[in-house]
């Protein structure tokens, strides 16, 4: 296929890449936060090799139906096809490189270049441009200049994933036993889920591991960071994480989930009665569906980021990507998930409850953003981006006696995730090609 | 077009007395939030207050939502009742907000102010234009603007704000968050 996207060379790695990530002895360089260098090699070995999400299939039902996102800094249309699957194209024109499509979501029939009017529909095919008599004069074959169509697409309950890369393993090997997890959010109630309408767009001046690292294991920060805005809406402090008498930190091919198992404890902080009563209500249907354990993680004290840059909150539904641009500033696109069955004032309690919460003008994200910044900043400093940072809690708490899938860890205050994300990183910068990414796993890859 | 202002049967401009007065309630609410006297603020809300920020979304004029750039349904910044704004002060209020110290640095501005007559007895529509600056730390800067349409009652000589819209034009947010009101 001549319209697939041609692979980027890949570089060497940098010599001096383990001075700044010792996992074992849990440190890590706040170098990894601002160099230049480090960048250029993620956007090449990990954000144009990786899985990354790009659109939840509820926000394109409809043959036509669009909407354009990043896939790191390549801007990219995700487009609804009319046999019913999607397409992910590079949003720019064959010819000098344009952008052919500036809005950021509706439903067309193709897309036309404002440039030379090349016109391609929404299969990606150049169907016609303006003189195109001067083509026929050159012996132009117009099925090699469609719209670069990206190496696999491919969709797990209603999230659409996309990798440029055609060595790049499924996305259900790439998920693997996080799946299982993933399911009591996503696959919690039949019908699924879908997004509430629009995408909130803000401007954040950190690194975006620092983001996404946030939401793959540390619940640790929420009982300080966030002890204004839980006193604000819920009147008292946060629920004290360290009393839960079970919770865990679980991860795979650097995915993290960590979780409680008090079923509402996320859902709690949006202050909305209703959708406590909501999770409670069909917490025996999750439970019949998915059984017991995983209907307590539906809305409980969690958060989880799937390597590299997709994260979410179950109980506020807030679902995000940090999108790097630059070593130190990140674009967020966040959206609000709900249940396709939920009754509609349920589904508009959620809306407002996670724009309320975690936005740019949520009581919960102010701190975040605060701290990931400043952060971000002191890494700038030549001698200070040279020290260690420490990521050693929880070291030995592997549990190797469990029948839970994936690898699992005893208690969420625990910076297991955060040590697996950073090594399965460095495993990306590492390698050249993915079979030179060694399998760290050591726990159930299966799920029932 | 889109984020055309709602078509009124028929606008019938204040006096230059009433104009004066609510410019100043305008100019009034804007000192109180940049002073940080958030409950003297909140005392100008209606108890039915809409405080309504909709997220700014870039769609072709052929695809346009029910608003045009916005929707009613969609992600907002804030679509607030009485009971949201109170929850956001109260953050503010709290020792344990972080960012908030060192405060932030607040400049609001309001122009372009047009007031007329609304649909029932005692209540004006007001159209401005804001400008927001906040300054944090030692550097950092931001500002917005954007344009706004509120419903105002008069009550006991002055006003409450009922209904408040507030448009930016930016389809991304250009900094992290909005630690204020606009």
């Amino acid at each position: 296929m001549s319209n697939i996207i041609k692979t980027v060379d890949v570089t060497d790695s940098l010599e001096n890449l383990s001075e700044f990530c010792d996992i074992e002895n849990g440190r890590i360089s706040g170098k990894i936060f601002s160099d230049k260098a480090i960048y250029e090699q993620e956007l090449e070995k990990i954000f144009a090799r990786c899985w990354l999400f790009v659109a939840h299939e509820s926000q394109i039902p409809k043959t036509g139906d669009y909407i354009t996102t990043t896939m790191g800094e390549d801007e990219v249309i995700v487009v609804r096809q009319k046999d019913g699957g999607i397409k992910v194209f590079l949003n720019a024109c064959p010819h000098r490189g344009n952008k052919v499509c500036f809005a950021e979501s509706g439903s067309t029939r193709g897309f036309i270049c404002n440039y030379h009017g090349w016109s391609f529909n929404t299969a990606g095919n150049l169907v016609g441009q303006h003189e195109s008599g001067i083509y026929e004069a050159s012996d132009f074959d117009k099925s090699k200049w469609g719209l670069k169509e990206v190496a696999q697409v491919d969709s797990w309950k209603g999230l659409v994933f996309a990798t440029f890369d055609p060595e790049a393993p499924t996305l259900k090997e790439y998920l693997g036993p996080m799946t299982w997890y993933l399911d009591a959010l996503f696959d919690n109630q039949e019908g699924g889920t879908e997004f509430a309408g629009g995408c909130i767009r803000s401007t954040y001046e950190c690194n975006w591991k620092i983001a996404a690292e946030n939401f793959v294991g540390d619940i640790l920060h929420a009982g300080w960071t966030h002890d204004s805005a839980a006193r604000a809406m819920l009147g008292g402090a946060v629920a004290k994480v360290s009393d839960f008498e079970e919770s865990y930190s679980v991860n795979w091919n650097g995915h993290g989930y960590e979780f409680a198992l008090d079923t509402v404890g996320n859902v709690a902080v949006l202050g909305e009665s209703a959708l406590n009563k909501y999770v409670h209500t069909i917490k025996p249907s999750v439970a019949e569906r998915l059984g017991e354990f995983r209907s307590n993680m539906v809305a409980s004290v969690s958060s989880c980021t799937i390597f590299p840059n997709f994260s979410f909150l179950a109980g506020q539904n807030t679902i995000r990507v940090w999108q790097p641009r630059g070593p130190n500033k990140i674009e967020l696109f966040s959206w609000v998930l709900v249940n396709k069955s939920a009754p509609d004032d349920i589904k508009e309690k959620w809306r407002k409850g996670a724009m309320m919460t975690f936005s740019p003008t949520g009581v919960f994200e102010m701190d975040d953003g605060e701290n990931w910044e400043y952060c971000t900043r002191t890494s700038k400093g030549k001698v200070t981006g040279a020290q260690d940072l420490y990521i050693g809690l929880g070291m030995n708490t592997l549990e190797r006696q469990t029948d839970l899938p994936a690898n699992v860890y005893k208690g969420q205050l625990n910076e297991a995730n955060a040590r697996a994300y950073y090594q399965h990183w460095y495993d990306h910068l590492n390698a050249k090609s993915w079979s030179e990414i060694p399998d760290r796993n050591v726990g159930k890859a299966e799920v029932e | 077009m889109a984020n055309q202002t709602e078509t009124q049967v028929e606008l019938r401009p204040v006096s230059m007395e009433q104009h004066h007065k609510v410019s100043c309630f305008l100019a009034r609410e804007y000192r109180l939030l940049d002073e940080e006297k958030f409950d003297e603020w909140l005392a100008l809300m209606h108890e039915d207050v809409h405080y309504w920020m909709p997220g700014i979304e870039n769609r072709r004029r052929e695809n346009l939502l029910e608003h045009g750039f916005y929707a009613s349904d969609h992600m907002a910044y804030f679509d607030d009742k009485l009971r949201d704004l109170q929850r956001r002060v109260a953050r503010f209020q709290q020792p344990s907000a972080w960012a908030e110290n060192p405060g932030t640095r607040n400049v609001h501005q309001v122009s372009n102010i047009e007031v007329y007559y609304g649909e029932t007895d005692g209540e004006y529509l007001v159209h401005s234009v804001f400008q927001s600056v906040r300054s944090r730390g030692m550097d950092e800067e931001y500002v917005i603007y954007g344009r706004r349409t509120d419903v105002l009652v008069e009550e006991g000589g002055s006003f409450k704000l009922k209904k408040r819209l507030i448009l930016i034009p930016n389809a991304t947010l250009s900094c992290k968050n909005i630690n204020t009101f606009l």
